[in-house]
């Protein structure tokens, strides 16, 4: 009869809990959904910028930190047994020379089919912004891999010289690097194969946009400066531009127009790719081999508020969870939905609707940045730093999400 | 008490306003500046494609600007008139529809007294790399903004035209070939041609441009004349000189030297020139970006130094306000305008120009900033100065200077 009892007693507590996550979706998103990891190994670090990513053969999210001034150090953290590593400095790895000092990695971490992780460097403060091609200013950045398991790194040469490489992507199936100059946005198409470089000119205007990222055939995607998708056409060779510009509040200013998109995110099963606007617009494409794709404008990054325009939010970041829903954190660089508060929010694509996840203090998490980042058990990984003052120093870690589950650092 | 009190706040305000200035970017962004969009791909308005665009050659008649692009290997120019007032591009004419096989107008235009333009092409090369012949053309442009082009022949088979001017007075017209740098005149009223081998690189220059500097044809030849008030013709010659032309009797004249850095004679070549109100000629030096002027008196040159540390000197115009405007820098660094004041300032560093751009879908306006700068040129009244882009997507630049 006990055991009758029990049985009866667990059925009903699991039918308790199909029933509200059938009625809500999911469980309640608590504060254990979510962990901030420390970098350690490297006191100077001081922020990270979009240079996150993850290794599907060898389970790691590997994230670049930089002191914003002339090392950055490269760190993976083990999914498997939470381990963060602080594997050394580019510089050094490289075998840099002092002339060639590199501020930051700037650009996704992206796992080619080799299994080495990819990215590029940036000069990114004064001395490149001011001092230029000067012999005290920026020789220019570098394609780099390293590999996660065998350690193994290899400097892939420069881009343009006295230029950054803001972001990059690849072509898994050929191992083409693709890549954007800084500051005078060239598309550059780079085969380190046969170490042919091409830069096919000048795309953008007076603000580069930040971000490009491939489909699943290789197809490369960035924008110009009227905020047109601009598409690497693999077949052909060639660059393909939208007809229109991508979906826009009225109002928005030229500045944010120009800079294009902020993050991505991928849901290759359901054959789209959400993009997030610097005039903070949610867009989904529907990628085709061969043409640009349909575009949706899907509305704001946040419901919409008398007490910030809806153009302003920044959200240079973006993940979609197992759920098929959008989470990304608004803030930074003074642009906030809630006054001096970062949130990290929930967007569902099917209903539109967005939902304030958390909230924090600017001097708890100040800004996030990083696409797509997500692990094989539906983590998801934002490169995420704390605000320290009002100089603009701040103390970067990695932010670890799982909306659907408990995450342990 | 209180007066004191309120400047102090005024002063500590300034302080804390210009701090933070001093440690930015500062644009050269006058606020009547503007661009004007002349390159876009896929669109339905009137606008350049990719590859096909880097303003090679500029003038402005009235309130015409008239632009020659070179276009990259494979690909044809086109000739457009954009409209100083409307700020917006009337009418563009792809010069394959009237002369195939041509990549370039680079030539700079001659404009004669009834504003007639002449400019000279450069042809894409064969497929067995072999070079075609360039055309001379004559460009006539109508008050709508309509172009109309005529083929006027071919000075050399097997040559382009990378440099040319011309005598209003002599209705003639001189060039120099590419890529043997042979100099033409062309006589306008009885349309011919004549060639003349006198300041072409010799074999012994070539020995040392080409085996032991391998620098190639763009990299030594003169790709600018002029012709000073006496109808003396000036350009730049291997290695490292300046000659003049006389029409009289046909003579060549080898004068001095271009300025040069110790080691970097070998890249000496004229690029640029302009002529002031009196008749002063100044030019620029390609190999290490120096200013100078020309005393035709004398035919002596006297170095005015370098606007910038880079080398190059891609055009030179003066302006109302009776200052010199010039470009100097290039790939792989960046261009900067500058001004260049005699009497008084010296030399003034522009920057990066970045100048709002408005066009339809654009309407808000967005910062242009031009980091590739080919060609600069005055209104015909001085009082804009007008720059085209050397971009794969390139546009005007324009600004307003007062007297």
């Amino acid at each position: 009869m006990q055991i009758i009892y029990n049985k009866f007693f667990i059925s009903g507590i699991v039918c308790c809990c199909l029933f509200c996550l059938t009625a809500f979706g999911q469980a309640k998103i608590t504060k254990d959904n979510i962990a901030f990891i420390d970098y350690s190994g490297f006191p100077e670090g001081q922020s990270t910028w979009n240079d996150i990513g993850f290794s599907s053969k060898y389970n790691k999210v590997v994230v670049g930190v930089t002191n914003h001034r002339d090392k950055v150090a490269l760190f993976d953290y083990d999914v498997s047994t939470g381990k963060m590593t602080n594997n050394g400095l580019i510089s050094e790895l490289a075998h840099l020379r002092g002339f060639q000092w590199q501020a930051k990695i700037h650009s996704k971490i992206i796992e080619g089919a080799d299994g080495y992780m990819y990215f590029s460097t940036d000069g990114g403060e004064s001395k490149e912004e001011y001092f230029m091609n000067h012999p005290s200013g920026y020789a220019g950045g570098f394609f780099m891999k390293w590999h996660p398991q065998a350690k193994t790194f290899v400097n892939l040469g420069m881009g343009l010289q006295y230029e950054s490489i803001k972001d990059i992507d690849i072509d898994p199936a050929t191992g083409t690097l693709y890549g954007v100059s800084y500051p005078q946005a060239h598309f550059l198409v780079y085969d380190p194969a046969k170490n042919i470089m091409r830069d096919l000119g000048r795309l953008g205007s007076s603000h580069v946009p930040r971000v490009l990222f491939t489909d699943w055939w290789g197809n490369c995607y960035y924008v110009d400066w009227r905020q047109r998708l601009v598409k690497y056409q693999k077949n052909g060779d060639s660059l393909l531009f939208a007809r229109n510009s991508l979906p826009a509040f009225e109002g928005t200013p030229g500045e944010k127009i120009v800079t294009g998109i902020t993050a991505y995110a991928k849901d290759k099963k359901n054959n789209v790719i959400y993009m997030v606007t610097y005039g903070a617009k949610i867009v989904a494409l529907y990628p085709q081999k061969n043409g640009i794709g349909k575009l949706v404008d899907l509305g704001g990054v946040a419901d919409s508020s008398n007490k910030i325009e809806s153009w302003q939010p920044y959200v240079p970041n973006l993940n979609i969870g197992n759920n098929g829903k959008l989470y990304y954190i608004v803030g930074g660089h003074g642009n906030y939905v809630i006054e001096n508060k970062t949130v990290l929010m929930e967007f569902d694509p099917a209903t539109k609707k967005h939902s304030i996840i958390y909230e924090y203090r600017v001097d708890e998490l100040g800004e996030a940045t990083g696409s797509d980042t997500k692990d094989k058990e539906g983590n998801l990984y934002f490169a995420g730093r704390r605000v320290l003052d009002n100089e603009d120093h701040s103390k970067p870690f990695l932010i670890k999400f799982n909306p659907g589950k408990k995450v342990q650092k | 008490m209180k007066l004191l009190l309120l400047k102090f706040f005024a002063f500590a305000a300034l302080v804390f306003i210009a701090a933070p200035s001093f440690s930015q970017y500062t644009y050269f962004k006058p606020l009547e500046g503007f661009g004007i969009e002349l390159s876009l791909s896929n669109t339905n308005l009137k606008r350049m494609p990719m590859n096909r665009n880097s303003i090679a050659s500029l003038t402005v008649i009235g309130d015409h600007i008239i632009g020659g692009t070179a276009a990259k290997e494979n690909l044809a120019p086109y000739i457009f008139v954009a409209s100083l007032s409307k700020r917006e591009l009337l009418e563009i004419k792809d010069l394959s529809e009237v002369l195939p096989g041509q990549r370039s107008i680079q030539s700079g235009f001659f404009r004669a007294a009834d504003n007639t333009l002449f400019a000279g092409t450069i042809s894409n090369s064969l497929n067995n790399g072999a070079n075609p012949s360039g055309h001379l053309l004559q460009i006539n442009i109508g008050t709508s903004g309509s172009i109309n082009v005529s083929d006027l022949g071919m000075p050399e088979p097997g040559e382009g035209i990378f440099a040319l001017t011309g005598n209003s007075k002599t209705n003639l017209l001189y060039g120099i070939t590419y890529p043997s740098g042979i100099f033409f005149s062309y006589n306008i009223s009885s349309k011919t041609f004549k060639s003349f081998k006198d300041i072409a690189p010799t074999l012994a220059d070539l020995k040392v441009l080409d085996q032991e500097f391998h620098q190639l044809p763009e990299e030594y030849l003169s790709s600018a004349l002029v012709v000073d008030n006496k109808g003396m013709v000036y350009g730049s010659r291997s290695i490292n000189k300046i000659f003049y032309f006389d029409p009289a009797d046909e003579s060549f004249h080898t004068v001095t030297d271009l300025p040069e850095v110790w080691g970097r004679r070998t890249l000496g070549r004229v690029e640029a020139w302009a002529t002031s109100m009196d008749g002063r000629i100044y030019g620029g030096n390609a190999g290490d970006g120096q200013l100078f002027e020309v005393d035709s008196a004398t035919s002596k040159i006297k170095n005015l130094g370098k606007p910038i540390m880079m080398n190059r000197l891609r055009g030179l115009c003066f302006g109302a306000d009776e200052k010199l405007y010039g470009i100097a820098g290039a790939s792989p660094g960046y261009a900067h305008l500058f001004s260049y004041d005699a009497e008084n300032e010296g030399y003034t560093d522009l920057g990066n120009p970045q100048f709002i751009l408005t066009a339809p879908g654009i309407e808000q306006g967005i910062q242009w900033r031009g980091f590739q700068l080919r060609t600069i040129t005055a209104s015909e009244d001085g009082k804009y100065i007008v720059m085209g882009e050397d971009e794969a997507l390139s546009q005007l630049l324009i600004f307003p200077v007062g007297k």
